[in-house]
């Protein structure tokens, strides 16, 4: 394999699978909001809170991609 | 999704084993990737000449080729990963690929056998940070400044835990989509040989798909090598 093909096929891959991760991160910080409400009894506080967090997960890593191609 | 015939199933079911196989199609399976696995090995590895038989000489190819990517992405301090990293991307890919035989299903279209994959990949990068950097892993977690830390911290964890789900649900989710798009056309139109567009494009989505989670996960490998940023 050549070594422009090698890039191209590994950015392809790495920013199709960019999507995927902030959509996951948004929603894994929703249920671990959802689930600690549940445990402590403060309904809309924890559920905001970790929401917030998950979504700023997803944005670090839209973040991190743009770090990495301003490197390549 | 129950297959109409599963060849290995009646098989199982034949020596009175049939109650455990019904729930555990993918660990059967799984048994049977990891036989052709073996056996593949063995016939390249039997007896290595200069000038390579035919099995030796597809698997010189592809694990050389494999081995120069990898090498391309994590630098030459990361070589020694290249075994593990291997036998995923060999196992995925004919774990996908076993699945356009009639009668066979691939393991990798239920969620038990990608997440495990996802988690020892997952596990292992940690393994990585701290074989490289000692206790001062824990900066990786930390950001830049301490006062971020509270707001760092869960971020990371988060974004971790997105990692292991990513990787498995990617999988998952493309096989087993597969797999029921064949199934419903093959209800719908099996007569007319309507499968038979998805099952082309089925080879091209087991080597994509084994390709990403390879990759991913070599690109994991490097993240936990690198310093913290």
């Amino acid at each position: 394999m050549k070594k422009e093909t090698s890039k191209t096929i590994r950015e392809l891959a790495y920013y199709s699978s960019l999507g995927l991760s902030v959509a996951l991160s948004i929603f894994i910080g929703l249920f671990i909001g959802i689930w600690l409400d549940g445990k402590f009894d403060t309904k809309p506080v924890l559920t905001m809170l970790f929401l917030g967090l998950g979504i700023a997960a997803g944005f670090r890593n839209l973040l991190m991609a743009a770090k990495r191609s301003r490197k390549l | 999704m129950e297959h109409p015939y599963l060849f290995f199933v009646k098989l199982f079911e034949a020596i009175g084993l049939g109650h455990f196989v019904h729930g555990n199609v993918h660990v059967v399976y799984m048994w049977v990737v990891m036989a052709i696995l073996i056996l593949l090995g063995w016939l390249a590895g039997k007896n290595t000449q200069l000038v390579p038989e035919p099995v030796q000489n597809v698997f010189e190819v592809l694990v050389s080729g494999l081995e120069e990517f990898m090498v391309g992405i994590t630098g030459e301090e990361g070589r020694w990963l290249f075994p593990l990293a291997a036998s995923i991307f060999l196992f995925v890919f004919l774990g996908n690929l076993i699945g356009l035989v009639p009668g066979f299903f691939p393991p990798t279209a239920s969620l038990n056998t990608t997440a495990a994959l996802a988690l020892v990949t997952v596990v292992f990068t940690h393994v990585i940070g701290i074989k490289y950097h000692g206790a001062k892993y824990y900066k990786h977690f930390m950001g830049p400044v301490w006062w971020m830390v509270p707001i760092i911290l869960p971020i990371e964890l988060i974004g971790h835990a997105a990692r292991i789900l990513s990787l498995s649900f990617r999988l998952f989710g493309n096989m087993m989509g597969h797999e029921l798009v064949l199934g419903i056309l093959f209800a719908l139109a099996g007569a007319f040989f309507a499968p038979l567009p998805i099952m082309a494009l089925g080879i091209f989505v087991a080597l994509v798909q084994a390709f990403v989670f390879f990759l991913l996960s070599v690109m994991y490998f490097t993240g936990a090598m690198e310093h913290a940023h």
